[in-house]
């Protein structure tokens, strides 16, 4: 069975308090990795090549929303088994 | 159906029948006797039975029956009562001739006073139906009284049988005539409510015993001459601080000016504290609190008759009158806080304790929303502080900025603590037993978040509590400006906090309760970030939208 380590945050902040946890995230990015953990438990997450990026908005009577989802797919190992010396004749 | 006369008919009985238990256990222990034993035991059954049947006919009468007038609805419910009391009752006798087996010998009980112990049973066995007849109050409460008497006759037997069991010999028969006696001695709790069940019905209200005896106490010493079976007593609330507050007035008012009063009754500290709070209020600011009339205390209970104050909560007037009413109510409470504050102003400075507020609730809290404590977490190098964390930083926070000074504060400035009567345009406090010298803030806070905390979401009710809140946080940042008090915004960031925090244990609605417990943390993670940057406090800022839902 496929392993789900999950973590989860809710909270309340303003425009300037919530920049600390984006800046922390764009940092993780950069280094590709981001280590969250809650309560003892650590989960790392390493995103790389190919991450799927969308945002979603909407303004719903008095309540807006805004979602901002990356996910990947950790990277399958490729088994190369190209060799140089293999000529290709035509 | 089901005639109220058949259960009256079949009440009867059941005390016929438990008399009759009473009769023939007093002859066994005079002459135990193998065929009274088997008689007492099936007996026994048919009582079970007879308040099965009137247990059933009584839910059946009130259940089928529309618009039972609720004098019937009361004795319908005494009488039910009655009977649970009545089996156990007889119950008791059985269980008495049950242990007189365990008797080595079966005459030891003889030696000891017993008899006028059953006599003092019957005697309240046989008052039950006249009383329910006639709503004879004195007799009621001679039926409570015999509990006392039994009581105190245990007494006499159990201390009496401790000393004998210091000898050493006849180990058996003494304990098994004690628990014999214990017996009779829990005759006299159900006779008890028996009693109580009987107020119950010439009342119609609920009444512990003691209660009834203080507040016959403070009527007659307030020259009531009347009938106390003449008096309403109506029920308010049953408050969440652990005290029973009654409305007592005339039943029949002749005269519509009569004032009626409120009997409170609670635990001795809480009702003597609230007793002198009322009488400072009263001084200070006449007219604001409701005068004492009467006060009463005894070990461990007090009791106080006060004037009865005319008019509705605030909360609920302002929310049913339109803007231009609801901002005359919202003046007048203004114009009452501000001379209450400027009067009663001392440039003392005082400590406050708001973040340790909340640690004494923090069971309770955890009782209603386990999930409300927040962990240590990380996202990347971003720290998450656990709310324990939390509280203790800021505990050691609030030690730096005092109240620069202290006002006669309420104590717990909840809006439904505030009786407004908008047609006299009066307002007066209720609830002043937390009354003393204190920051003004703690009222503020505990003022604005009761207004935050009303659970109604419609807009136009949101927009007048938003208006409220609004309004009056508007008002108290101008008096702490004119006092120059620099740090008032840092100690109500710290007091909201406590607010929303513990006022989450009165909320079940899990987004509602939620927003409160996000909106505690983000305060005092506010708070704290002000403090790492090393900020002055006179400049710290309180995010205001955070009181707006």
């Amino acid at each position: 069975m496929a392993q789900t380590d999950e973590f989860y945050y809710e909270s309340v902040q303003d425009t300037e308090t919530i920049k600390e946890f984006l800046q922390s995230l764009l940092d993780g990015l950069e280094k590709g990795r981001i280590l969250l953990s809650s309560n003892g438990n650590d989960i790392s997450l390493q995103p790389a090549n190919l991450l799927k990026f969308s945002v979603k908005a909407k303004n719903k009577g008095d309540t807006s929303k805004m979602n901002i989802k990356i996910s990947w797919k950790k990277p399958r190992p490729v088994n190369i088994t190209v060799d140089n010396d293999i000529e290709i004749s035509s | 159906m089901i005639s109220f006369e058949g259960i009256k008919e079949n009440f009867k009985f059941i005390i016929i029948e438990t008399r009759k238990q009473l009769n023939a256990t007093l002859e066994f222990f005079e002459s135990p006797d193998p065929s009274a034993y088997d008689k007492i035991y099936s007996r026994d059954d048919y009582i079970d039975n007879l308040k099965t049947i009137i247990e059933n006919k009584c839910y059946a009468r009130i259940n089928t029956i529309k618009n039972l007038p609720p004098e019937e609805i009361n004795e319908i419910r005494a009488i039910q009562i009655c009977c649970v009391n009545l089996e156990r009752i007889a119950d008791n006798f059985v269980n008495m001739i049950r242990q007189m087996g365990h008797l080595e010998d079966q005459a030891f009980i003889n030696q000891y006073h017993y008899k006028e112990q059953f006599r003092k049973i019957q005697e309240g066995l046989d008052r039950i139906d006249s009383v329910l007849e006639e709503k004879n109050m004195s007799d009621a409460l001679a039926v409570c009284k015999i509990e006392y008497e039994l009581d105190t006759m245990y007494k006499e037997n159990f201390d009496r049988i401790m000393e004998e069991l210091k000898v050493g010999i006849n180990t058996q028969n003494l304990i098994t005539t004690l628990f014999i006696f214990r017996y009779l001695e829990r005759i006299g709790d159900s006779l008890l409510n028996i009693g109580e069940a009987l107020i119950f019905a010439i009342l119609g209200e609920k009444v512990k015993i003691h209660q009834f005896h203080s507040l016959r106490q403070m009527l007659s010493d307030t020259g009531y001459e009347g009938s106390i079976g003449d008096i309403e007593f109506e029920s308010i609330w049953g408050t969440k601080s652990g005290c029973r507050i009654s409305r007592v007035e005339p039943r029949r008012m002749a005269d519509s000016h009569a004032q009626g009063s409120i009997f409170k009754e609670g635990k001795l500290h809480k009702v003597r504290s609230e007793k002198a709070n009322l009488e400072r209020w009263n001084e200070q600011f006449p007219g604001v609190a409701p005068k004492v009339i009467n006060y009463q205390e005894d070990e461990d209970y007090a009791s106080l008759l006060v004037q009865y104050l005319p008019g509705r909560t605030f909360d609920e007037v302002i929310l049913s009158i339109d803007g231009t009413r609801m901002s005359d109510g919202f003046h007048l409470l203004t114009d009452t806080v501000s001379e209450q504050w400027e009067e009663s102003r001392q440039e003392n400075p005082v400590r406050t304790n708001y973040v340790e507020q909340i640690g004494d609730r923090l069971d309770q809290i955890n009782e209603v929303h386990p999930e409300f404590m927040r962990f240590e977490q990380n996202i990347g190098s971003a720290r998450i502080k656990s709310s324990k964390e939390l509280l203790e930083f800021c505990s050691r926070i609030e030690q730096e900025i005092p109240a620069p000074q202290t006002v006669l504060i309420h104590g717990d400035f909840n809006i439904s603590n505030i009786i407004y009567d908008d047609k006299r345009n009066r307002l007066y406090y209720i609830d002043l037993y937390r009354s003393r010298d204190f920051d003004f803030v703690q009222d503020i806070s505990v003022f604005l978040i009761s207004n935050f905390r009303i659970p109604v979401f419609e807009s136009e009710i949101r927009d007048k509590l938003n208006w409220i809140i609004g309004n009056f946080y508007t008002f108290s940042s101008q008096v702490a400006r004119k006092w120059d008090d620099k740090e008032f915004e840092a100690r109500l960031a710290l007091a909201l906090a406590r607010s929303f925090y513990t006022s989450t244990r009165f909320e079940l609605n899990p987004k509602f309760s939620k927003e409160m417990y996000l909106r505690a943390h983000y305060l005092l993670e506010k708070v704290i970030n002000h403090k790492q940057r090393g900020d002055a406090w006179e400049t710290f800022k309180l995010p205001d939208f955070i009181l707006y839902y």
